[in-house]
């Protein structure tokens, strides 16, 4: 795959459409995002880990304001993209997305809903693909049990933040979580369960599934279940899945009664 | 547009956590953590996140400064040099090599450490080159290396993961070293035994097995504690210390004095904690001690080291995966500038000053004229009591603050002001900087090339991924360029990397270290002695670097100065989580200040309540040294009658208080303990 | 503690209507339990998410919300915007383990004072019966 994207890639470069292509680089035997701007660097394009590429994104449309770059895109981070798009973060006109598919290990580790993007550039997607449903353990708890469950896992926050910055759909320039009203400062562990509390509500309509929040935590807190559950209740509630149809809104910001 | 990521170290702790910057056009944008480092994994603590923040504080120091009829002016490099030079020389000739004073940094890389040294010993010709080192792990240093012969943190951070059973005494593990403290976590949830020894409630009290709260400075009565109830049960490994140790008898005969109930009268842990304790780190496949500053900073600091050394030998938990004792070292570079040689009495690679063979190897590669003295240099404490008498007339301190870092403050600024001639290189101006005569405005990690060794003897780049913020200058060139205007021809480098060569070629600690295998490797763990060897994960294995380890009969001796009438409770001190040492770079960020704008003082509810003393009231704490005004914090985290006050603000600087009473051997302050009184000022602050 | 325990409940509500409502509720000497304290706001879409856990995490049993009925916010909208935001928030409090029927939103008019003093009686037996908060009791562990 990788030769192949390479090959398209450096079409891609030739056409002159785009100033650079947003990727991964590998140097020194580890990878790292990079914009390439010249055909001769792409020998160096890898594939792996994951980096939230749509970050990278904002953060290069943001400099440039008039330019267009390519992006190699997964699943998870055209979903980023469109979700970006929707509250006016990333312009979409100005990203030429190519989409790769992630390898069923890829996907498993991220129990990802769709390990796809829209059109796959290069690759072959996964047939049949069906997520490991990691909400079920939890959903079976009786309520006691899942607040004892999250006091251990919440203990060991370390309020590094990472969660928050490491997630590509989480924007704000002023957080909540950093707002005293809320949250005491400078309290290790942060105030149960206000802190995870909030970022989790703040992402309900906006998470894409990605993972990184949980793949930055130094304590392993499953934050991603929370994720999921809230994700699952989105599309029960409303109907709404994010990071798919660029033209549905986030429910929790419409006008509408609720049906 | 240009965008890119660098791979850098980070300039904080020691655990040596690697990650991205991410740099638009020249400038850094934020931190992005690198998922392929062994350490990080991809993870960061608050610090690591917000690291570039200080870099373009609009604080920072961009040209040189000189004072003039007591105030700094703008001044250019030559006019600095040529001052420097000038009142260096004029003072050797005066007064000679033993006036002069280098305070190296355990900030900056292993190659300024060693240029540092290398103009103490190698151009003005003195040993008197010290750094923070002695603050924090002096103790340590000493401690280690007499009874392993070597001083450093035995096990590596990957192999936090799979202890068995932790001793954590002293190290505050997830907010001092959070990507440590993480492993700890992680090695629970694998079903790990944790022992947490610490007068304090601190976040890793959660999920320890056993808290025993001991009273502060009473550490070598409790692990002599552990120790006979191992010996008395017959759980110690009696293979390990028949082939691997000696002087066993002596020792066991001075444990046996501490009996449970003694130890309990001493330190009052009860006792049936204290043997369930020793049952459990005893019994444990792999077990491992994790230390830091509660252990070191004492006036017993070196027994306490010698005392955690001792307990690792006789349950033979040394020279193997996920065991061994592992002082957690609190700055970035403290391991690399020991290794470096900025120690009064060893060259780099802990090769001894007082060796003949070893001078003349250095005098002859620096080629000097003139001989190294034979004699061990003066301690960072030792300098600045020598300023104060007068007998030391320069100082040249790099990047250290001892105005908020040193014991007694107010004996460290008459020393400063005592002093004839005072240069410092720093970012900032630092409440040290203030004192200064000349201010050189070095360079952050984000502005040059260099190495920084992290806490279990990890050599890694530290790369320049933004150019210097105005005039500012990377710290190794600055220390050429003095070296060059004291006359030196020894201090011609194109580059770091031929520094590190030069480092090889004289330290076999460092001999296979190269800039080519640490960009290929990613780090190197030392002892790494020549090209071929592959680094070293864990020390010990086999045979200890001194042949036998050494068992040091420790008896227990009090703090230097217990509470009495006047001054009824304890004061510990320590760091937090969202700060750094002395907050010169911390501080800076809004996003650290936020969390903690200012000190405080923990206190304990129920004394808190008998004093009228609500959360957030100001008060004030006094000590035979000074007396500060700061916020309470009224918490549980404290035992009743001993409070806690975090060392980095200069507002309320912890060390007006603390008690500069030294370890004999490591010469290291007792910033664990002192007596103190605390009294309500009826005000909220 | 158990036998002197009495739910405390955090009531936020809408100016225009809901706090009228209870206003007429207390004018009309209507009888409805003590357990709530009254919060008045300009309207229920004031109300996020942050406000409603920060009262559990400050000791509150139950926390009541009372709009417009729909169609007669003063606002046009944002009671609609309240009765999805609090139903996602039903559900994380829940998937904490905190029972979602401590949170419970209501439409009261400015004429309803019965329906006011009734549904607090109601939310009051039910919270009652559901006992202490669990985040109250950890909140007094913690210091």
């Amino acid at each position: 795959m990788e030769q192949e994207l390479k090959a398209h890639l450096k079409k891609l470069m030739a056409s002159g459409d785009v100033a650079g292509i947003i990727a991964l680089k590998s140097e020194r035997g580890m990878a790292k995002p990079y914009l390439f701007a010249d055909a001769s660097e792409l020998e160096c394009l890898c594939l792996t880990p994951k980096y939230p590429m749509a970050s990278v994104a904002r953060l290069l449309l943001d400099e440039d304001g008039a330019a267009r770059f390519a992006i190699v895109c997964r699943g998870c981070d055209e979903r980023a993209l469109r979700e970006l798009a929707k509250r006016h973060q990333v312009d979409l006109d100005r990203l030429v997305i190519v989409g790769i598919p992630c390898d069923e290990e890829m996907a498993r580790e991220c129990a990802c809903p769709e390990p796809f993007p829209s059109v796959v550039a290069v690759g072959t997607k996964l047939e049949q693909w069906e997520a490991e449903d990691i909400g079920a353990a939890y959903r079976a708890m009786e309520l006691d049990e899942k607040l004892a469950f999250w006091k251990h896992q919440l203990e060991k926050c370390n309020k590094c933040y990472g969660c928050r910055n490491a997630c590509p759909m989480c924007f704000c320039k002023d957080c909540e979580l950093e707002n005293a009203l809320w949250v005491k400062h400078g309290r290790l562990p942060p105030e149960f369960p206000i802190y995870h509390m909030i970022r989790a509500f703040h992402l309900a309509g906006k998470c894409i599934a990605c993972g990184e929040c949980q793949r930055a935590c130094p304590s392993d807190i499953p934050l991603m279940v929370l994720n999921t559950l809230l994700r699952e209740d989105m599309e029960e509630l409303f109907g709404y899945v994010s990071g798919t149809g660029a033209d549905a809104e986030n429910p929790l910001y419409t006008k509408e009664e609720m049906q | 547009m240009k965008y890119d990521n660098i791979l850098t170290t980070c300039p904080f702790c020691g655990c040596g956590c690697k990650y991205y910057i991410q740099v638009v056009d020249g400038v850094a944008k934020s931190v992005l953590p690198c998922k392929e480092d062994p350490i990080s994994e991809g993870h960061l603590c608050i610090k690591g996140w917000n690291a570039i923040d200080f870099v373009y504080s609009k604080e920072r120091l961009t040209t040189p400064l000189i004072k003039e009829n007591g105030a700094f002016r703008e001044a250019t490099w030559d006019e600095a040099y040529g001052l420097i030079a000038s009142k260096f020389k004029e003072i050797k000739a005066r007064d000679g090599a033993k006036a002069f004073g280098f305070f190296s940094s355990a900030k900056t890389t292993n190659e300024e450490n060693y240029l540092m040294q290398k103009l103490a010993r190698g151009v003005i010709v003195t040993n008197n080159v010290d750094h923070c080192a002695r603050l924090c792990h002096a103790s340590t240093v000493a401690g280690l290396a007499a009874s392993f012969g070597s001083g450093a943190m035995t096990n590596s951070i990957p192999e936090v993961e799979d202890v068995d059973c932790f001793l954590i005494t002293g190290s505050n593990t997830t907010e001092q070293h959070p990507l440590i403290g993480s492993r700890i976590y992680k090695a629970k949830e694998k079903g790990a035994k944790v022992i947490l020894v610490d007068p304090r409630s601190i976040q890793l009290a959660s999920i320890a097995d056993i808290h025993l709260r001991q009273k502060p400075g009473t550490d070598v009565a409790w692990l002599n504690g552990l120790m006979h109830v191992i010996i008395k049960e017959g759980i110690a490994d009696e293979e390990f210390i028949e082939q691997r140790t000696e002087n066993y008898g002596e020792f066991k005969a001075e444990v046996m004095k501490y009996t449970p109930e003694r130890v309990e009268e001493i330190t009052g842990i009860p006792k049936a904690d204290l043997i369930a304790a020793a049952r459990m780190f005893a019994n444990a496949e792999a077990a491992s001690i994790i230390y830091s500053m509660g252990i070191t900073q004492h006036t017993t600091g070196v027994d306490n080291v010698k005392s955690c050394a001792n307990l690792a030998m006789l349950t033979g938990n040394l020279g193997k995966p996920s065991t061994g004792v592992n002082p957690l070292r609190g700055q970035n570079n403290v391991q690399g500038a020991c290794d470096l040689g900025a120690l009064p009495n060893v060259f780099p690679g802990y090769q001894a000053v007082t060796v003949p063979e070893n001078r003349e190897k250095f005098e002859k590669a620096w080629n000097m004229a003139e001989h190294i003295p034979e004699s061990i240099g003066l301690t960072v404490v030792e300098m600045l009591n020598a300023a104060h008498d007068g007998a030391l007339k320069c100082l040249y301190i790099m990047g250290e603050n001892p105005m908020i870092s040193d014991p007694d403050i107010t004996h460290v600024r008459e020393a400063l002001d005592a002093l004839e001639f005072l240069v410092v290189q720093d970012l900032f101006i630092t409440e040290t900087a203030e004192h200064a005569d000349v201010i050189l405005p070095g360079t952050s990690f984000l502005e040059k090339d260099g190495t920084f060794t992290g806490t279990d003897r990890r050599v890694q780049r530290i790369r320049k991924a933004i150019e210097p913020l105005g005039n500012a200058r990377p710290d190794w060139e600055i220390l050429c360029d003095v070296a060059k205007h004291l006359g030196s021809d020894q201090f011609v480098y194109a580059s770091p990397k031929e520094i590190q060569d030069e480092v090889a070629s004289l330290t076999p600690l460092y001999g296979g270290v190269t800039y080519e295998r640490l960009d290929k490797e990613g780090y190197l763990q030392w002892p790494c002695p020549n090209a071929e060897h592959p680094g070293t994960v864990f020390l010990h294995n086999g045979k200890f670097s001194r042949g036998l380890g050494h068992f040091f009969p420790v008896s227990y001796k009090p703090p230097a100065e217990e509470p009495d009438k006047d001054y009824p409770f304890i004061l510990t001190t320590g760091r937090i989580l969202f700060h750094f040492h002395t907050g010169t770079m911390t501080r800076c960020s809004p996003k650290l200040n936020k969390e903690v704008p200012t000190g405080y003082v923990e206190i304990h509810p129920s004394d808190a309540e008998a004093m009228g003393i609500a959360d957030g009231d100001l008060v004030q704490v006094s000590t035979r040294r000074g007396t500060i005004q700061i916020p309470a914090y009224v918490t549980r985290k404290v035992p009743e009658k001993t409070v806690f006050i975090p060392f980095h603000f200069k507002e309320c600087a912890a060390n007006m208080l603390t008690n500069p009473a030294l370890d004999p051997i490591a010469k290291i302050p007792e910033f664990k303990v002192c007596a103190c009184k605390v009294e309500a000022l009826g005000e909220s602050s | 503690m158990a036998e002197t325990w009495n739910p405390k409940i955090v009531g936020f509500l809408c100016n225009w209507c809901c706090y009228a409502g209870a206003d007429m509720a207390g004018t009309s000497r209507m009888k409805y339990p003590p357990n709530i304290r009254i919060i008045r706001v300009m309207c229920s879409s004031r109300i996020n998410a942050e406000m409603v856990i920060k009262a559990f995490q400050m000791g509150a049993d139950a926390v009541f919300i009372g709009g417009c009925h729909p169609g007669d916010c003063h606002y046009v909208d944002g009671n609609y915007r309240t009765q999805k935001r609090i139903a996602v928030l039903r559900r994380l409090l829940e998937h904490l383990g905190i029972d979602p029927r401590r949170l419970r939103l209501e439409w009261v008019s400015a004429a309803e004072g019965e329906k006011f003093a009734q549904t607090m009686d109601e939310f009051a037996k039910e919270v009652a019966e559901l006992g202490p908060s669990p985040l109250a009791a950890l909140q007094r562990e913690v210091l």
